[in-house]
């Protein structure tokens, strides 16, 4: 946005802030007017979209206007559950953002746009974000990693991490007691998903599409002397194939608690129920999407 | 800038983490304390008057600093401005420390550091990444960004997830 436009929409902004006020204190009301804007830390918001925290992803894709139904090509910078667009790549702030909480994400339908996408937000007269990728690949890698971007998603990997960690520390405790010698066996904890995975997301993994939009992540390079074991990671894990679960994918999500017909509601502290569930909604999604086509 | 507002009124209306009447003061010259309620949800902390039930502004709580300023008072700052600070009044001592470890978790970044750790540390102890059979463990945001600590590299240790 041009300086000059920015300081005309600042303007409009005061001169609607001091119009509002002036309604709501001529009515005495205690609740504030729908049209009165809600202050947000904006300038430090938008320095989180261009900080020095890597994202978590950079890319194009087309957005439906607000009142201009036509799609424009905006620069989107997804991090955390902020997901802010840019006019261009190399703008220095933002146009925008849409905070990412309480919605769905869902392949759509759309006449002019191929490889369309919405947000959706669970709340009343609630905005719908229609985005568009330029390509099948790119269309799923976004819809994945929007489905996933939530706050809560991110506190439940969290929390059962830090369970399964209590759980193998508490063992380890048990076995030194018990002076037995534990070696370290990798343990696979259920069927490895990796050709799973591929399917979903296409030739182009998320490694690489990063790296096409501009993200650089760190791939394991080989082990200097002295170094202990462990500490790096194999690159290619192996799919065992049978039993996979799909990966699991944020579904949609009717109320805060859940919808009626789901066997656990979101809220369920028991995280391999949960993905179960998720995963099977996406099964269902994706043959839905294909019989679709 | 633009976001999307009524969708974070709306959650604003979601159950807390944690709400309190606080006094809050915000950071510019010539601002006083004023009762407000203070609700912390995500990362965001809304503030409402407290005769009101629509925020009447939000701060989101990513690339913060929660310092103790006094025995019942902490302040927020923001890195990119870091002279301005948000003062919040508590009623007690406990309740200060309280509201400022809340918020201090309150960050997805803060969140994001403890999943690499926990994820680091199950696969040193297990061999097996944690997050493998869930199907996630490419997905972007649980990675691992390496950091070299020093060019020795008797010293260095790689911490990589592709």
């Amino acid at each position: 946005m041009s300086a000059r436009s920015s300081a005309v929409t600042r303007e409009r902004f005061m001169q609607r802030h001091v119009i509002v006020s002036q309604e709501r204190k001529k009515e005495g009301r205690k609740t504030r007017s729908k049209e009165t804007i809600m202050k947000l830390n904006e300038k430090s918001v938008a320095h989180y979209a261009t900080c020095n925290s890597p994202p978590d992803k950079t890319g194009f894709l087309f957005k439906k206007g607000e009142r201009n139904t036509a799609y424009h090509r905006r620069w989107f910078i997804l991090k955390g559950n902020m997901l802010f667009y840019f006019e261009e790549r190399e703008s220095r702030e933002p146009i925008g953002v849409i905070v990412l909480e309480g919605c769905t994400v869902e392949l759509c339908e759309s006449e002019s746009e191929e490889f369309a996408f919405a947000v959706k937000f669970d709340c009343v007269k609630a905005r719908v974000y229609k985005m568009a990728a330029e390509n099948q690949a790119a269309m799923e890698s976004w819809v994945k990693a929007l489905s996933r971007a939530s706050f809560d998603y991110m506190r439940l990997v969290v929390k059962e991490l830090e369970r399964q960690l209590e759980e193998v520390q508490e063992e380890a405790r048990s076995s030194q007691a018990k002076n037995k010698p534990k070696k370290h066996q990798p343990q696979v904890q259920g069927a490895t998903f990796s050709l799973q995975n591929a399917a979903i997301t296409g030739p182009s993994q998320e490694g690489v599409s990063s790296r096409e939009n501009g993200v650089s992540w760190s791939k394991p390079t080989s082990v200097p002397n002295g170094v202990s074991e462990g500490c790096v990671w194999e690159g290619d894990f192996c799919g065992r194939g049978d039993g996979v679960k799909p990966p699991p994918v944020p579904p949609r999500r009717k109320t805060n608690g859940g919808s009626p017909e789901s066997p656990v509601s979101p809220g369920t502290g028991c995280f391999s129920k949960l993905h179960e569930w998720y995963g099977k909604e996406v099964a269902e999604l994706r043959i839905e999407w294909m019989q679709s086509k | 800038m633009r976001f999307n507002e009524k969708e974070l009124v709306f959650l604003s209306r979601q159950p807390p983490e944690r709400a309190a009447e606080l006094g809050m003061r915000g950071p510019k010259k010539g601002d006083v304390v004023k009762r407000r309620v203070v609700k912390l949800i995500v990362n965001f902390l809304f503030y409402f008057r407290t005769d009101e039930d629509e925020p009447i502004g939000a701060l989101l709580l990513e690339q913060c600093r929660v310092e103790r300023e006094d025995d019942q008072v902490f302040s927020i700052v923001f890195l990119d401005e870091a002279e301005r600070k948000y003062l919040f009044e508590c009623d007690s001592q406990e309740q200060c420390v309280e509201w400022i470890d809340a918020i201090v978790k309150a960050s997805y970044e803060f969140m994001r550091k403890n999943l690499i750790y926990y994820r680091t540390e199950i696969h040193r102890l297990t061999g097996t990444d944690p997050l493998e059979q869930y199907g996630i463990s490419d997905e972007t945001r649980f990675q691992v960004f390496l950091v070299l600590q020093s060019a020795s590299i008797h010293h260095c240790h790689l911490l990589c997830f592709l």
